[in-house]
């Protein structure tokens, strides 16, 4: 929970920013398997699910160019979230997913 | 800190004890113990199910409405800490517990008193009316033997 995955879309709504085939990056905010908490409790979803924050680009490498660049993925690609999101995404400084989920747990 | 009560059994959960289920639609089940999360993934209904505290209050089993309940409600507000406020929590919740217990026990007590009565009217009845089941009528009975003077007869019959 919280963690960026690395996905490829399967399936993609016509007119989406994220097209069918692309890999994308994303932030998992749900899933099946239980996670503990701080507090000792367990925690677990219905679901699998993600909110998609980078899209991988396919970049031609110069040589000379040798810079590592260190991605922050912090925004969202999309402008909705659907479903419960947990606090972990706190630690995790996902802000933004907080702000737009519309119920926290 | 804070303490919940079960989704399926209505038992209290201490921190670091049992799983809480989010479902989809942000609704969240907690559950004490494997026990009642298995029931729960079976799909059954805790109303139904007869070690539940759901079905004891369904069926009137145990008391539902009593003054001491409200004490125990949720308070989303967290109190400012006050030191004799603290203390006298405690000490009224042990008291109020004390009090709990008693009228619980009182109200099973009730719940059963007209059963008892009822259990030996029917026994006696039974005593009564069925006591053949127990031993055959007439058995024990001494009956009367006749038992006839032949001899004499005989004795009559030589001399003629």
């Amino acid at each position: 929970l919280g963690d960026i995955i690395v996905g490829s879309v399967k399936e993609a709504i016509p007119k989406g920013k994220v097209k069918k085939g692309k890999v994308v990056y994303g932030v998992v905010v749900r899933a099946a398997m239980q996670k503990g908490r701080v507090d000792g409790s367990q925690v677990k979803f219905d679901d699998n699910a993600i909110v998609v924050v980078g899209i991988k680009e396919k970049k031609k490498k110069k040589p000379e160019e040798n810079k590592k660049n260190k991605v922050e993925f912090n925004q969202p690609t999309g402008t909705r979230v659907f479903g419960p999101v947990p606090h972990e995404m706190r630690n995790k400084k996902q802000l933004k997913i907080l702000a737009l989920a519309q119920h926290m747990v | 800190m804070r303490l919940v009560k079960c989704w399926f059994c209505s038992s209290t959960i201490y921190p670091g004890h049992g799983i809480q289920f989010v479902r989809n639609d942000a609704k969240i089940f907690r559950f004490c113990r494997s026990k009642c999360h298995k029931n729960f993934k079976m799909k059954r209904n805790p109303r139904k199910v007869k070690w539940t505290k759901a079905f004891r209050a369904a069926h009137g089993k145990d008391m539902t409405k009593d003054k001491t309940f409200e004490f125990e409600k949720k308070r989303n507000r967290p109190e400012r800490y006050d030191r004799n406020v603290t203390e006298n929590t405690l000490k009224a919740i042990k008291k109020i517990d004390k009090i709990r217990s008693t009228r619980e026990a009182k109200h099973i007590e009730n719940r059963l008193k007209p059963n008892k009565q009822k259990k030996f009217n029917e026994d006696k009845k039974e005593l009564n009316n069925q006591i053949d089941l127990v031993r055959a009528p007439g058995v024990s009975e001494k009956v009367k033997v006749v038992v006839p003077k032949i001899k004499s007869v005989q004795n009559e019959a030589m001399e003629e």
